[in-house]
């Protein structure tokens, strides 16, 4: 055999498969689209998925249909969730698996509008977000005996800007930014960083529902696989991931720019890295989990113990 | 270049009619600079002032309509609170604010979760204007949770009406607004005081955003509202609205006077700045809009307010450049013309310079100062002509006069003995003399000759220079010799020589002189000083008793002689007042003391060499200056052999 026929013949191979070989699976971030979720969004434009033989389709979350739901459903085979979340879900009797985990670090902030600690602030007016992500906020509340005032808002910062509320919590990778973009003075003093203070819990990772992850580990292993590979990607051609990332967003008309998703880019992309081993690791670190877990159930935002095992479906 | 400066440096109009624009140009740019700075100050005021009237006026328009929905508001608010007992009368009233208003978008009378327990957790009574035909609904679910939205949390929470940020609203299960609108929100509170709900009446921000874009008060100027976060909600580039905030570039980019607009706009002030945008030098004038939180901008480049006023002053600076040639071109003709006859007088003074006196000058017929001048150098041709001619004829006497004085200078120089050694025959007597006039004849005069085995000397001075002394000078000469020879003293040769000068001297001329005769047996020396200087005998002036005073002045006066018994041996200097009073340029004397320094160890030279060094030491001291005096000098010595 000729070198030429060689190197064709895969293609040639691949050419003639027919479009069944192909398994579909749905993907849902679970937020409207953004640099938050451009590993996914490389591993599709860069055919990862293609190549491991999976015909992922990324469908966004809509008002209507909220990405649990649609995995609920079985409309999508897999979502992110916060660490906090997934736990969440599972105590309520929803079996999840995380099959990859992206966060290594815990991006959560609260801003104060005066520049004043947040800790020093006891009763204040703590905006947060109406769909969670605040487990950890709660639970700073709680411990240190803060007795915020939780006001929970359903999308942008107007509270905080029209001094409805005392501060906001933020992610270091979107709305702590956003602030910035409207003009809000931040400093070292009015912005306390929950990974610095012993609330280093990780946040994005994938899941699937255990009934579909039992049956399609394999699947699962292979989204997985080409899903890291596009993170890995991403790290390495910054620019040309933003450029994919803004084609999602002009798609979807997201009230958002290019600097703001660079920003995310590189903030999501620093929370990858463990801050001990300087490594991009994508795994669950059992000492997290079980920080989360011990945080969650001392605070009775989880009612029983979930085990790192559990998490992984083993 | 070279030729050009040239022509400038040769060219009396080129030089004037170039001075004169220069001069021109100055006053021009000066009076223009300041024309200018004057003018772009009032332009640049203007512009300032009716961009503000364009902004305020603005502002005042959408003020106004906000103004309507405050008032629309605060009309029908009283009644929910007043039937809080009967939650269906919610929808009567939402609606009935939208019938009375029909430019209102929607109303939405929205309570707290669970405030009507038989309602559920939800209960917001919401009407909408849909292209006139309004609908009601309730539209709380669990999809939209409608306690959680800005439009109803920001009454509550700050107590007080407010209004949003624009919004697009959005209801998964109700009515999708497609609409950019913006809601006037009011707490409503119980009898109690208890905040129990918010009315909610929505605009649509279609007029306001159209109202405000349109503003343009020059052709490149363009306005933008932000809100409180600085989002734009109305730009001229579509891809900034909702997406950025005044201050996203600045997340990449330094730009302080960006930051600074972004802070007074949100802080609700009212000014202007001027600042790069866009690489563009603008003026940007803000204005809050009333109690939304928003502000109003209106962007003017610099180069469109100033752009007419840039156009007019190139054309002034054009004009101006173009008449400056052009008076430049016309002033130097006009100075030109002017200034022919000059040319024609230059070369008529060229022609007459080079010898040609007779050329006859043409009258221009001016009446000015060319004129004058033309007449005025006609008249020194005149003049010239003349004395050139007088100037030949006293050329040609002087030199008739020279040539005379000349001869007369010979005939002087001859009537005082100048062979020497002065005794060939006698080499006992040591005897130099030597006569220098100041002028071609001179009124010194030396004497000396041999009678009986006597010598006879003398030295005179006449007053006064040139031929009348030299005349006078002839006459004492001969006296001197005529009488002397008959074997007189020296007194008596003094007395006669006197007694015939005197006679008929109506010029009062007289002579210094003095008169020895030295007996060569014995070496006994008579003489008679008659008013001249003292001899110097051996280097050192001799003490004279008897003075005497000048020949030809006084007939019949006595003179008294004098005796040295043996002057064998010893040197005798005879001289005039040439010597010792011989002057420099600065008019200094040489003196008798120098003359005495000058004499020192002259003993042991010869006659000759005394004298020679005396008329050295003249010339030294006066060096170079013209001789003031005639110079006489005698120098005797009778040797012991």
């Amino acid at each position: 055999m000729n070198k030429s026929v060689s190197l064709l013949l895969p293609l040639l191979l691949l050419a003639v498969l027919p479009a069944g070989a192909q398994e579909r699976f749905v993907f849902t971030p679970q937020w409207t689209p953004q640099a938050q979720f451009a590993g996914y969004y490389v591993a599709y434009e860069r055919g990862f998925y293609r190549e491991v033989g999976l015909d992922v389709e990324i469908i966004h979350p809509s008002p209507t249909q909220p990405a649990l739901d649609r995995m609920y459903s079985n409309q999508s085979q897999a979502t992110t969730l916060q660490l906090c979340q997934a736990l969440e879900m599972m105590d309520t009797g929803v079996p999840l698996v995380n099959i990859l985990q992206t966060s290594m670090n815990n991006a959560l902030v609260i801003v104060s509008r005066t520049d004043q600690d947040p800790l020093q602030q006891k009763g204040m007016r703590v905006g947060t977000w109406s769909v969670g992500f605040d487990q950890m906020a709660v639970c700073l509340s709680l411990k240190e005996g803060l007795d915020y005032q939780w006001v929970p808002f359903s999308s942008g910062l107007n509270l905080f800007l029209s001094g409805a509320i005392d501060a906001t919590v933020a992610m270091s990778y979107n709305e702590y930014y956003q602030l910035l973009q409207a003009g809000v003075a931040i400093s070292d003093r009015n912005v306390y960083r929950f990974c610095d203070h012993g609330y280093n819990v990780q946040e994005d990772g994938v899941y699937m529902t255990r009934a579909y992850f039992e049956k399609h580990k394999d699947q699962a292993r292979r989204f997985a696989e080409a899903s890291r590979r596009g993170w890995e990607w991403a790290v390495e051609h910054p620019d040309e991931t933003l450029d994919i990332v803004m084609d999602y967003v002009r798609k979807n008309h997201i009230a958002t720019n290019r600097v703001m998703q660079k920003l995310m880019l590189e903030e999501i992309l620093r929370l990858q890295i463990n801050r001990e081993t300087g490594e991009r690791e994508f795994r669950l670190r059992p000492d997290m989990v079980r920080l989360a877990t011990s945080l969650m159930l001392e605070n009775q935002l989880l009612l029983r113990d979930i085990t790192m095992d559990e998490l992984l479906g083993r | 270049m070279k030729r050009l400066l040239d022509i400038i440096r040769q060219s009396l109009p080129a030089r004037l009619s170039l001075l004169i624009v220069l001069f021109a140009a100055a006053i021009f740019i000066a009076s223009l600079g300041f024309m200018f700075r004057q003018s772009q100050k009032s332009v640049h005021n203007e512009a300032i002032y009716r961009a503000e009237q364009v902004l305020d006026n603005t502002v005042q328009r959408v003020t106004n309509l906000l103004d309507r929905v405050q008032v629309a508001t605060d009309n029908t608010d009283w009644l929910p609170v007043r039937h809080l007992d009967a939650p269906d009368s919610m929808f009567v009233y939402s609606r009935r604010i939208l019938v009375n208003n029909p430019d209102l978008n929607g109303c939405s009378i929205s309570f707290e979760p669970y405030y009507f327990p038989e309602r559920g957790k939800y209960f917001s009574a919401f009407s909408i204007n849909e292209d006139g035909v309004i609908q009601t609904t309730q539209e709380g679910n669990a999809g939209y949770e409608y306690f959680t939205f800005d439009w109803y949390q920001l009454a509550k929470l700050l107590d007080r009406p407010c209004w949003t940020e624009p919004y697009f609203d959005f209801n998964p299960n109700a009515i999708y607004s497609k609409e950019m609108i913006a809601s006037y929100c009011k707490p409503l509170k119980d009898e109690n005081g208890k905040y129990v709900g918010t009315i909610s009446v929505d605009m649509s921000l279609g007029w306001l955003s159209e109202t405000i874009s349109a503003v343009k008060p020059y052709p490149h100027s363009y306005s933008m509202m932000i809100g409180r976060g600085g989002t734009y909600f109305v730009h001229p580039d579509s891809t900034k609205l909702f997406y950025e905030t005044i201050y996203t570039e600045t997340l990449e980019k330094d730009d302080p006077d960006r930051v600074a607009l972004g802070k007074a706009m949100q802080a609700g002030e009212e000014g202007m700045k001027r600042m790069m945008m866009d690489n563009e030098d603008c003026y940007v004038l803000y204005k809050p809009l009333g109690e939304t939180g928003w502000s109003v901008a209106i962007v003017c480049p610099v180069s469109d307010i100033l752009s007419g006023y840039k156009r007019l002053r190139i054309s002034v600076i054009l004009v101006v450049i173009l008449g400056l040639m052009l008076m430049w071109f016309l002033i130097s003709r006009v100075i030109r013309r002017e200034l022919e006859p000059l040319g024609r007088l230059t070369s008529q003074a060229r022609t007459i310079a080079s010898g040609e006196f007779d050329k006859v000058l043409p009258d221009n017929g001016r009446v000015d100062e060319v004129g004058e001048l033309t007449r005025s150098f006609s008249g020194m041709q005149h003049s010239l002509v003349s004395y050139v001619e007088e100037l030949k004829k006293t050329t040609a006497q002087k030199a008739s006069i020279e040539s005379e004085l000349k001869v007369a200078s010979d005939i002087q120089m001859a009537m005082v003995p100048r062979i020497f050694p002065a005794f060939p025959k006698r080499n006992d007597i040591d005897l130099y003399a030597s006569m220098t006039p100041a002028k071609e004849v001179g009124g010194d005069l030396y004497d000396y000759f041999e009678q009986q085995n006597h010598i006879y000397l003398c030295v005179g001075d006449v007053s006064g220079k040139g031929i009348p002394a030299s005349l006078f000078m002839a006459v004492t000469r001969n006296l001197f010799r005529i009488i002397a020879q008959q074997g007189h003293s020296p007194v008596e040769v003094a007395e006669q020589i006197n007694t015939f000068l005197s006679q008929d001297n109506d010029q009062a001329m007289f002579v210094t002189m003095f008169i020895g005769r030295i007996d060569m047996a014995t070496g006994r020396f008579d003489f008679c000083n008659c008013g001249h200087n003292p001899p110097m005998v051996d280097g050192k002036f001799l003490p004279l008793k008897y003075t005497n005073r000048p020949l030809g002045l006084w007939d019949g006066v006595p003179f008294q002689g004098e005796t040295i018994d043996d002057i064998r041996g010893r040197q005798l200097l005879l001289y005039t007042d040439g010597l010792n009073e011989a002057e420099n340029d600065r008019q200094e004397i040489l003196g008798n003391d120098r003359l005495m320094k000058l004499m020192e160890g002259a003993g042991k030279l010869s006659a000759r060499e005394v004298i020679k060094r005396l008329q050295e030491a003249v010339e030294r001291h006066r060096n170079g200056a013209s001789p003031n005096d005639d110079l006489t000098l005698l120098c005797f010595r009778l040797l012991q052999l």
